[in-house]
């Protein structure tokens, strides 16, 4: 659904409730239901608003209830005290809303290792602390509690109970407008990804703090505004109404119920608690209802802990079914009263769309090479076994063995000026060698040709470095991970950074994506000194990396994690242009095939493959790859060395972190080595390997 | 003494170990070759009951552990050098060991086990009170070693020993190895650095892709067709 | 002279902090679990000694005889639940704060929102007093101090010097190579669950031995707890006793130099800074990986 169908439906329902309520006794409805309909509204726009930070950006808040507070309490003193209109106070409730927001968001997404349950405990206090600056603050009510008298309002409206009504369905059409208007843009598929791997969205464009800021913000103002109705409706302001635990409880266990990651959620989760708490407090069990809403929590998290959007939306018939037969038959018996019926078949359908899985068991499609078989990954290329990098691993007898013809590749096409470029069929090399060097013709067999004239070690033939590091010193509280490195990348090149575990490669990575700041030294990409930068503006001067341990975007598709990075990337794009760019990109790394599966049903070698198509759908000029082939077995090993073959003959300039030397000897152009935080050998492969330092550090009698 | 038979290891659908038998006696020292990603760590888990066993048998003096959960497997006499050593670093070195001996049967004779340890590695001593994590990367791997000694193993695993250390102190390393060996304890090597894994140990397994490939004394191993050319390079 | 009376008292009652805070801190860094519930196993040791004593004529600080061992227990129910449910760090928030709020609504409708404190005749200990020089402190105020600190003095002791100490340190850090050498992760969760569980009742005694009680109180742990959790360092007792020493001394020399009201600031204030500062605790040691 596009936003502009689903805003447009929101007006519709919101414009029927209006019409509904103004013609109430015309058309039977009891004025009780609207006095019920103004709690679930009001419960709508607590939810969805709470729900854009907490949900879609998946930073749990428990305090909502400052919001709440502030905006009751700006309704309170301002109609109060101040004689300002009503009118008036909800706007300005919001603003005040926005502000306090602004100032938690501020403190807590500036602590870079912030992490979740830390803001949940952060987001505890703050109620707290209003509500002690409620009490002792003679101006605002020294915790008597405030009475809100009854406004005036124009005649048209009919009773007060319309007013706050219309003033509730305002306020929760709002929220769900715009958190329906988030769900389905860029921002919302940023906050997305900051919910699944906020590191990776960082890194691939995604400005994380500033979509936190925005979010928390909106939250602020939505749940303030509602707030400022919501004393209206009250009547009486007191610290305990507001800043008190029940309303986090409630907004947590609504949009937990509901489901946290649509729009959809909070209002489901809404109608079903509001009802459940009129229902108890009409059976006189109000002191429950604090019981039956943890118990309720509690049960959630263990059994649906995505909540009821997502069930319903996949058994739609069923739950209506189940919800219209057990409204129809309890109302047929006469025994039980309209809003009984409706909770009983609320609940009715909830649980059979929850259960349903269970028993009517249907396996879920999983990917058709789910497994390790090294045979099934060949394979399962369209069709192509991709050659295994000649002797790279120099080992590899499974089905990948099978040697077949690669398709040409198009590096001439991605690197204008190389026209003259002619990569045999079959030699994957060539074009790896062709890059940057512009006449190069290598034939079949040979292809060591870019090797060779970096060899040279001209800079003059390497053109202007990509990365240049210049004495780059890291120190991580009294320990030193690098000292004074010195590196850079040049077009064309594939660099191999090798060392001994803990000798600061990792942390070389991370320097250049701009994850850390060097404690001295300078890191510049493209002449561009990179220094302060935050991550996704580095990754927009044309760095890309993948990690070790992959980190998708667990909640999309293989295709959506990798049109992320066509949105977020250096040129940016709309969301359908993102997802024909990201089939490309998925073809290079062959993975294609498995665009519609979700990163979760990948196996290692896929989920590395997929790192790798959404580094280079940043369209970068240097790619990082660091460890990519951890862990992969021979066969993999070859199918991913391919894989960076072909990337690097797009253009693009590659580090690779590795401790395969084999594979590093044939795939670097140029090897580095680290060790004990700085370098130790620097220059053409076979060199550095036989280097004896080189040796004594790392490749110990092995290779002596 | 130790006996592994038909031994089958699976990550949900995928298959990493098929089949798998070895056997290692007392005080004697056999190494497990293969490339990256043949299963090579998967088959130290199951031994040590850290991954499960989906098939097969594996025992310890004729007891079956393949059934094992993680923490009882140790009561049979296995201990463990896990890959990457993984060592306390936030406890004292003196504390690691002390850790090693938190079983009952080792519990009793801590004591004499820590010297020991720290006879077999004096600098284990003088570093004794220092947090873990500030060892060098030799001294941690000594650490992990004399953790596992101190559960007074009939077993050691030894996952990848040789991971980041220099030459010059792995040389120490595979000395202390040889000196465990000689007191009785069975030792398996599952080594990367396979040139020093054959030289150290008298038999060998070559693993691939989860089956067992070859086998036989290490002289054999270096003439097999498959050994050469999958993890010797030649 | 006020300002040093201040700060002493300050400090003392920071022992307490110190105490409710040790069984969360301990929780969290060893299992991982951060349990809010465990402010309502403190609401309910402290109502269960109030029934104790008011009832049954017991000694206030005797009735942890009895309320230790329950609590224990439902501590280490508590425990093999989330265990069983194999809850993740997060999933443990939600899921305890849904109990928490079970249990205050529970205790609001058993003993209702009214405030209770035990009367004079029943607390041997309310009315005496130490007096040094021109500082006086309560006995109360003593006892609650010296009790925090015997039991959180033992728990480091047990922690750093006893095999079931590494144990649990070492399972903190890595869990996998912990089992590696008998550690047994159910065994363990019981006794740390149900330690901290009685760690709640001797909390709860001492609260309801120096202060009125009602179910709402629970609240307002949450801030000073949690921050005395955090500046000490997860998992770290000794750390938890000064932080909460430390706090209580700022918020008492607060209290008499500007207002009592501006004492939740000027703590506030300090929680951030000392996240800024230092996010991993005050005792942090950096460079140990």
């Amino acid at each position: 659904m596009t936003i502009r169908k689903g805003l447009s439906y929101l007006a519709a329902v919101t414009a029927l409730l209006a019409v509904l309520a103004h013609f109430h006794s015309s058309v039977g409805i009891a004025p009780y239901s609207i006095v019920l309909t103004t709690t679930v509204l009001f419960w709508i726009a607590q939810a969805t608003s709470w729900n854009l930070l907490s949900g879609y950006a998946g930073y749990f808040s428990f305090g909502q209830g400052a919001y709440v507070g502030v905006g009751a309490y700006s309704m309170a003193v301002l109609t109060g005290r101040h004689d300002v209109g009503f009118l008036w106070s909800i706007p300005i409730g919001g603003l005040l809303g926005g502000v306090l927001a602004l100032a938690v968001g501020a403190v807590a997404f500036r602590l870079g290792s912030l992490r979740g349950e830390i803001f949940a405990l952060l987001t505890l206090a703050v109620p707290f602390l209003l509500a002690t600056f409620a009490r002792i603050n003679m101006d605002i009510d020294g915790g008597q509690g405030t009475v809100i008298a009854l406004p005036a309002y124009p005649q048209w409206v009919g009773d007060a109970q319309h007013m706050l009504f219309y003033l509730s369905l305002a306020v929760a059409a709002l929220a769900v407008a715009v958190a329906l208007a988030v769900h389905g843009s860029r921002y919302g598929h940023g906050l997305a990804a900051v919910h699944d791997a906020e590191d990776a969205a960082e890194v691939l464009g995604v400005p994380t703090f500033r979509y936190k800021m925005v979010a928390i913000v909106l939250g602020g103002v939505l749940g303030g505004m509602g707030g400022a109705v919501f004393a209206m409706q009250i009547g009486f302001v007191a610290v305990e109404s507001v800043f008190g635990l029940t309303i986090p409880l409630f907004v947590i266990v609504i949009s937990v119920l509901g489901g946290r990651r649509h729009w959809l959620g909070p209002v489901i989760g809404a109608v079903l608690v509001v009802v459940l708490q009129d229902r108890l407090s009409a059976g006189g069990l109000e002191s429950l209802e604090n019981i039956v809403m943890g118990a309720l929590l509690v049960g959630l998290v263990i059994v649906a802990p995505d909540g009821l959007y997502g069930r319903l939306r996949a058994r739609p018939w069923l739950a209506l079914g189940a919800f219209a037969v057990v409204l129809i038959g309890m109302s047929l018996t006469g025994y039980w009263a309209e809003l009984d019926a409706l909770l009983y078949a609320m609940f009715a359908a909830a649980i059979v769309a929850t259960l349903a899985d269970r028993f009517l068991a249907q396996p879920t499609p999983k990917s058709p090479d789910a497994t390790f078989s090294p045979t099934r990954v060949a394979a399962d290329r369209s069709g192509r076994t991709p050659q295994p990098a000649a002797r790279a691993a120099g080992a590899a007898d499974a089905g990948a063995t099978e040697v077949a013809q690669l398709p040409l590749l198009h590096a001439a096409e991605a690197l204008p000026g190389l026209a003259e470029a002619a990569p045999q069929a079959g030699e994957a090399r060539a074009a790896e060698a062709v890059v940057g060097l512009g006449e190069a013709a290598p034939q079949a067999g040979e292809a060591r040709a870019a090797e060779a004239v970096v060899g040279l070690g001209e800079a003059a033939a390497r053109g202007r470095a990509l990365v240049s590091c210049v004495g780059v010193t890291r120190d991580f509280g009294g320990v030193r991970a690098l000292d004074g490195v010195s590196l850079q990348v040049f077009p064309a090149e594939i660099v191999g950074l090798v060392g001994p575990n803990g000798s600061g490669k990792t942390t070389l990575v991370n320097l250049l994506c701009g994850a850390l700041q060097p404690t001295r030294g300078t890191v510049a990409i493209g002449g561009r000194p990179i220094g302060g930068l935050a991550p996704h503006r580095v990754a927009h001067t044309g760095v890309a990396r993948t990690y070790q341990i992959p980190r998708p975007f667990e909640s999309m598709t293989v295709r959506d994690n990798v049109a992320m990075a066509v949105m977020f990337g250096r040129t940016g794009a709309s969301l359908s242009q993102a997802r024909s760019k990201a089939q490309q990109h998925l073809a290079t790394v062959h993975l294609g095939h498995l665009a519609d599966v979700r990163p979760g049903s990948l196996n290692l070698h896929q989920r590395q493959l997929l790192e790798m198509a959404r580094a280079i759908a940043a369209e970068p000029v240097v790619l990082l790859l660091d460890e990519a082939l951890a862990g992969l077995n021979p066969a993999e090993i070859d199918d991913a060395v391919a894989v960076i073959r072909r990337i690097h003959a797009t253009g693009i300039s590659i580090v690779v972190v590795e401790h395969l030397l084999r594979v590093l000897n044939q795939l670097s152009t140029r090897i580095v080595v680290l060790d004990r935080g700085a370098v130790i050998a620097d220059g053409d492969p076979a060199q550095v390997l036989s280097d004896p330092a080189v040796v004594r550090a790392y490749l110990g009698r092995q290779r002596a | 003494m130790l006996e592994v038979r038909g031994v089958d290891a699976r990550y949900g659908d995928a298959q990493a170990l098929w089949g798998v038998a070895i056997d290692v006696a007392d005080g004697e020292m056999v190494c497990i070759v293969g490339p990256n990603g043949a299963g090579k760590t998967t088959l130290v888990h199951t031994i040590a009951g850290l991954h499960p066993c989906a098939a097969g048998t594996i025992t310890i003096g004729g007891v079956d552990i393949a059934r094992l959960p993680g923490h009882r497997v140790g009561d049979h006499g296995v201990a463990t050098v896990p890959e990457g050593r993984r060592v306390f670093g936030h406890m004292t070195v003196r504390d690691n060991l002390l850790l090693g001996a938190y079983r009952r049967r080792a519990r009793s004779r801590y004591r004499q086990t820590e010297a020991e340890v720290y006879q077999l590695f004096p600098r284990l001593q003088e570093r004794a009170r220092q947090p873990a994590g500030s060892l060098s990367g030799g001294e941690q791997q000594m650490l992990a070693i004399g953790r596992a000694l101190m559960a007074r193993p009939r077993l050691l695993l030894l996952d990848e020993p040789s991971l980041g250390l220099a030459p010059v102190i792995l040389d120490e390393v595979f000395h202390a190895i040889a000196v465990i060996a000689a007191t009785g304890v069975g030792v398996l090597l599952v080594e990367q650095d396979v040139e020093r894994a054959m030289s150290a140990c008298s038999r060998g397994y070559l693993l691939l892709e989860g089956r067992i490939a070859a086998a036989g004394t290490t002289a054999q191993l270096r003439e097999d067709a498959d050994v050469r050319q999958r993890v010797l390079g030649g | 002279m006020i300002a040093v009376q201040a700060a002493l008292t300050g400090a003392l009652i920071g022992g307490l902090y110190a105490l409710m805070a040790a069984g969360l801190s301990v929780t969290w860094g060893v299992l991982r679990v951060i349990n809010l519930a465990h402010f309502g196993l403190i609401l309910a040791g402290a109502y269960l000694t109030y029934e104790l004593v008011t009832g049954w004529g017991l000694d206030p600080i005797l009735t942890v005889v009895v309320t230790a061992p329950v609590l224990f227990g439902v501590g280490a129910c508590l425990q093999w639940a989330y265990e069983r449910m194999n809850m993740v760090e997060f999933n443990s928030l939600l899921v305890s704060f849904g109990l928490l709020m079970v249990t205050i609504q529970l205790a609001t409708n058993t003993w209702t929102a009214d405030f209770r404190r035990l009367a004079a005749t029943e607390n041997p200990y309310a009315t005496s007093s130490l007096e040094l020089g021109r500082l006086i402190l309560p006995t109360t105020t003593l006892l609650a101090f010296v009790i925090a600190a015997v039991f959180i003095g033992g728990g480091h002791l047990l922690l750093r010097h006893t095999f079931l100490g590494r144990g649990m340190r070492a399972f903190a850090q890595d869990r996998t190579v912990a089992a590696a050498f008998g550690i047994d992760h159910r065994r363990l969760g019981l006794l740390v669950g149900g330690a901290a569980g009685a760690s709640a009742a001797v909390a709860g005694m001492i609260f309801t031995l120096t202060n009125s009680l009602t179910p709402a109180v629970a609240y307002e742990w949450f801030g000073i707890v949690f921050a005395v959790v955090i500046l000490g360092g997860v998992g770290n007792l000794l750390g938890t006793l000064v932080a909460g020493v430390g706090v209580g001394l700022l918020s008492g020399l607060v209290s008499v130099i500007w207002s009592p009201s501006t004492e939740p600031f000027v703590l506030f204030l300090a929680i951030i800074l000392a996240l800024l500062w230092r996010p991993h605790g005050l005792f942090h040691r950096r460079g140990v990986a």
